[in-house]
C-alpha cells in the first residue's frame, strides 16, 4: 500500500502554492465582494496550465489524474482563489469527446461554465457569472451554447455565481446521463479539493493566532477550551484530506468507488470546512468578526460550498444508498 | 497511489494466510458480533496463541534474539488484519505483547529478557499492565502505591483499578512511588511482579457493558526482589513512556475500524432500512451516511499512518487522532446501528436475541477513555501536533509529598 502523494504530485503542489499566494489573497476575495475582479482569474489560470490539467494531451491538456488537478484546487483554496477548478475539472469530463472544445477549455479561449439544473433557468451554478459558453444537461442530452446569466447578491463572490438561461443550444452527445453523473462526481472531489485547503488555512490561522494573543496571562492556545476546538477543527481537516486523496485517486484508478468517495468527500468537507470558519472567528474573538479580518471570508467560502453541487444531506442520503444498493459489500 | 500490497507485503500476506489455514483447527475463532470471554476459555486462547508463535506469527517486529522475528511493524499489522480476517479473537496476551514485552525489552536486565519473554510470546505467561489507580487515571504520575526498600526486596503497598487481564495475569508491569519527597515525576520506578504472589489480590470489576473485562488489584506488604526492577529506581516515568508509546504503536490504528467493521453495518444497513418506515428511511439514511463517512474518514486516514510505517518511518503524535476520530465514528456506527433495530432499539438485544448492536452501543462510552480519554488526546495532539502551549502547572517541580499532586 502507498497512500501518499508522489514526488511529482508534491512538486504540482509546491509550485501551485507559490503561484496562488503570489497571483491572490484572501484580500482579493474581500474586495471582489465591492466589485474587484476575480483573482487570479481566469486567463492567467489558462496561462499556468491548470485549466487543462485533466484535459488529454492531445487537446492540448496535460493527460493528468484528478489527483493530479485535486493537489493544485487544495493550493487555490488555501488563498480563496477564483475561478474554481471544479468548473474546469468537470468540463474536462464532458468534453473528453469533443477535442476542438476541449482544446478551448485547456488554453483559455472560452470561458465555459457547467449549468447545474435546467438549461431554461438553472440554479446558481459555479464561475456562470463571466463565462461565455455554457454547457448543460438538457433532456437527457448534453449541449453547449450561449445564454443569459443572471446573478444574485453574492456572499461569496469568488465562486462567480449565476443562474442562467441558455438562449441557444447544440448537442454535443445524446444519452449523456451517465457521463453528466460522473462529471458532478468529478466537481464534487474538486469542490472538496478546494475546501479541505481553505478549511487547513483556516485552522493553521486559527492556531497561530491562539499562540500569540495573550488573555489573562498566558497564550489562549493554552486554554483548553480553545485547544480543543481547535483540535477538532485539525482533526477533521485531517480526515478530509484522507477521503479527498481517496475520491481523486479512485476517478481514475477505480471507478467503481467514484460514487461512494465523492459523495463521501463531499459531505465531509461541508462539515470540516464550516467548523473550521466557525472555529476561525471564534478564536479570534472580536477581530474575527470584523471586515478587515480575513476570517470571514473563509467563514463565506464555506457557507457557500456547503450547499453547492449537493449539500451533506443529499451526500450522505447517496452514500446510504450506495450501501443499499450493495457499496461496500464483505 | 495505490492500495495494493507491494510484492513483499503481498508475499507476506500469503504466507500467513497459508499459516493460518494450515493451523485452522487448532485456533479460536469467532462468528461476527460474537465475543468470547478469555477467563473462561483461558486455555484455548493461551493454546491459540502458542500455536501462532510457533507458526512465527507473534512478535513479528521484535528482535530476533527476544524470540521475535526481526520483521516490521508492516509485517505485524498485515497479520493483523489477517487474524482480524480469519476471525481470530484479540490474542489473550495483547497487552504483554504491544506494552508490557516491549518494555521488558528497552528497559529489563538480560535475566529478566530470557526469563520472560520467550514465556510472554507463547502465552504460556499472561501480562497485564498496573497504571491507573482509583486517585489517578490520565494522571498518571499522581499514583499512590509505594514501594519502599526493604534489604534485597522492595516492599509493596497500594492498589491499582481498570486493570484489564488482571485476573488471569501470571505478570505484570507495575508502576510505583519510590520517593515521595522527589517531584510526582521523578520519585517512580518501574516492576515486574509475579500476579501469583503473596499479597496481590484481584478482584474483577462488573463493566457497564455487563461483562467483567478488567479489575482492582491490592497489593499488601507485596515483596518484590530488586532483581524485578526495570530501569533505575527514580526513573519510572521514562519507563512508562516507553509503555505508553508502544500503546500507541499497538492501536495506532493501520486502517481498521474500530469497533464492527463497516462491512458488518452496511450489511445490517442493507438489512434493516427497507423495514422501517418511509418517513424513518429518509431520516435513517442520513445516520447511516454519517457513520459510513466517518468510518471511511478514519479507515483511509489509517492507511495513510500504515503508508508512514511501510516506508519505515514510525508512528507520531498524530497517531493520537486516529483513536480520537475513530471513537467518535464507533459512536455513530453503534448509534445508527442500534437505531436501525426499530422498536428492539429499546431492548439489550433483539426478539431473536442479537446483542450485537446494543453491545456496541454500551462498549462505546469506555472506549472513549481506554488507551487516553478524548480529553487527553486533545490535549496531545493540540501541544505535540499544532504545538500549543500546555496549561502552566502547579504540580510538576515540587515535593509530592508537598500536596500539589
Amino acid at each position: 500500500m502507498n497512500f501518499d502523494l508522489g514526488t511529482d504530485q508534491r512538486d504540482a503542489a509546491a509550485g501551485a502554492r507559490a503561484f496562488f499566494s503570489g497571483s491572490t489573497s484572501p484580500a482579493a476575495a474581500r474586495a471582489a465582494l465591492e466589485g474587484g475582479a476575480i483573482e487570479p482569474g481566469h486567463k492567467a489560470l489558462a496561462e499556468i496550465g491548470f485549466l487543462g490539467i485533466t484535459v488529454a494531451e492531445d487537446a492540448g491538456g496535460a493527460g493528468g489524474s484528478l489527483l493530479d488537478l485535486a493537489v493544485v484546487a487544495e493550493q487555490g483554496g488555501a488563498v480563496l482563489a477564483g475561478p474554481s477548478l471544479v468548473t474546469a475539472a468537470r468540463a474536462a469530463v464532458l468534453l473528453a469527446d469533443v477535442p476542438e472544445l476541449a482544446a478551448q477549455l485547456a488554453d483559455g479561449s472560452t470561458a465555459f461554465a457547467v449549468l447545474d439544473g435546467s438549461a431554461d433557468g438553472s440554479h446558481p451554478s459555479i464561475d456562470a457569472a463571466a463565462a461565455t459558453t455554457f454547457l448543460a444537461l438538457d433532456g437527457g442530452a448534453l449541449v453547449v451554447g450561449q445564454g443569459e446569466a443572471t446573478a444574485g447578491q453574492p456572499m461569496d463572490a469568488t465562486r462567480g455565481l449565476a443562474s442562467v438561461r441558455l438562449t441557444d443550444r447544440r448537442v454535443l452527445a445524446e444519452d449523456a446521463g451517465e457521463l453528466w453523473a460522473r462529471a458532478r462526481q468529478v466537481a464534487a472531489v474538486v469542490l472538496a479539493a478546494e475546501d479541505l485547503g481553505a478549511a487547513d488555512r483556516a485552522v493553521a490561522l486559527g492556531v497561530a493566532y491562539a499562540k500569540e494573543r495573550q488573555a489573562f496571562g498566558r497564550a489562549i492556545g493554552s486554554y483548553q477550551s480553545v485547544k480543543h476546538m481547535l483540535v477538532d477543527a485539525w482533526v477533521g481537516v485531517d480526515q478530509l484530506r484522507s477521503l479527498v486523496w481517496w475520491a481523486a485517486w479512485a476517478a481514475d484508478a477505480a471507478p467503481d468507488e467514484l460514487p461512494l468517495a465523492a459523495s463521501a468527500a463531499k459531505a465531509y468537507a461541508a462539515q470540516v470546512f464550516e467548523r473550521a470558519a466557525e472555529t476561525l472567528i471564534q478564536v479570534h474573538g472580536g477581530i474575527g468578526y470584523t471586515w478587515e479580518h480575513d476570517a470571514h471570508l473563509y467563514w463565506r467560502r464555506a457557507k457557500v460550498d456547503r450547499l453547492l453541487l449537493g449539500d451533506e444531506a443529499e451526500h450522505l442520503d447517496a452514500v446510504a444508498r450506495l450501501v443499499e444498493a450493495g457499496a461496500l459489500r464483505a | 497511489m495505490d492500495f495494493d500490497d507491494t510484492p513483499e507485503e503481498a508475499g507476506y500476506r500469503a504466507h500467513v494466510r497459508g499459516l493460518l489455514e494450515q493451523h485452522a483447527g487448532e485456533l479460536l475463532h469467532v462468528s461476527p458480533g460474537e465475543s468470547i470471554d478469555p477467563s473462561t476459555h483461558q486455555a484455548e486462547f493461551r493454546a491459540t496463541q502458542r500455536v501462532l508463535a510457533e507458526a512465527g506469527l507473534i512478535g513479528i517486529p521484535w528482535p530476533r534474539e527476544h524470540g521475535g522475528q526481526g520483521g516490521t511493524l508492516v509485517q505485524q499489522a498485515i497479520a493483523g488484519q489477517e487474524f482480524a480476517r480469519a476471525r481470530i479473537p484479540t490474542l489473550i496476551n495483547h497487552i504483554g505483547l504491544g506494552m508490557c514485552g516491549p518494555t521488558v525489552i528497552a528497559h529489563g536486565s538480560d535475566d529478566q529478557k530470557s526469563r520472560y519473554l520467550a514465556r510472554l510470546l507463547r502465552a504460556d505467561d499472561v501480562w497485564c499492565q498496573l497504571f491507573s489507580e482509583p486517585a489517578s487515571g490520565s494522571d498518571l504520575a499522581a499514583l499512590r502505591t509505594t514501594a519502599v526498600r526493604d534489604g534485597d526486596d522492595w516492599v509493596v503497598n497500594g492498589q491499582k483499578v481498570w486493570t484489564t487481564l488482571a485476573h488471569v495475569a501470571d505478570y505484570g508491569i507495575l508502576l510505583t512511588r519510590t520517593d515521595p519527597e522527589r517531584p510526582k515525576h521523578a520519585g517512580l520506578t518501574m516492576f515486574v511482579v509475579d500476579m501469583h504472589a503473596p499479597g496481590v489480590t484481584v478482584r474483577p470489576l462488573r463493566q457497564m457493558a455487563g461483562g467483567a473485562g478488567f479489575n482492582e488489584v491490592f497489593f499488601d506488604d507485596v515483596r518484590i526482589p530488586d532483581a524485578e526492577r526495570l530501569g533505575e529506581p527514580g526513573e519510572g516515568w521514562r519507563v512508562a513512556l516507553t509503555t505508553l508509546m508502544n500503546e500507541r504503536v499497538a492501536i495506532g490504528g493501520a486502517g481498521s475500524d474500530v469497533g464492527v467493521p463497516v462491512e458488518t453495518f452496511a450489511a445490517h444497513a442493507r438489512e434493516r432500512l427497507p423495514a422501517l418506515d418511509p418517513d424513518r428511511q429518509v431520516l435513517a439514511r442520513q445516520a447511516v451516511g454519517r457513520a459510513v463517512v466517518a468510518s471511511l474518514a478514519t479507515r483511509y486516514t489509517g492507511y495513510r499512518r500504515f503508508t508512514v510505517l511501510s516506508q519505515g518511518g514510525l508512528p507520531g503524535p498524530e497517531a493520537s487522532a486516529g483513536k480520537l476520530a475513530g471513537t467518535t465514528a464507533g459512536r455513530l456506527v453503534a448509534d445508527a446501528g442500534v437505531r436501525l433495530l426499530g422498536d428492539d432499539a429499546v431492548y439489550a438485544a433483539t426478539a431473536d436475541g442479537d446483542a450485537t448492536w446494543q453491545r456496541q452501543q454500551a462498549y462505546m462510552p469506555g472506549l472513549a477513555i481506554a488507551g487516553g480519554t478524548d480529553q487527553v488526546l486533545r490535549n496531545i495532539l493540540g501541544e505535540r501536533v499544532l504545538g500549543l502551549p500546555p496549561e502552566p502547572r502547579a504540580d510538576k517541580s515540587g515535593p509530592f509529598s508537598g500536596g500539589t499532586r
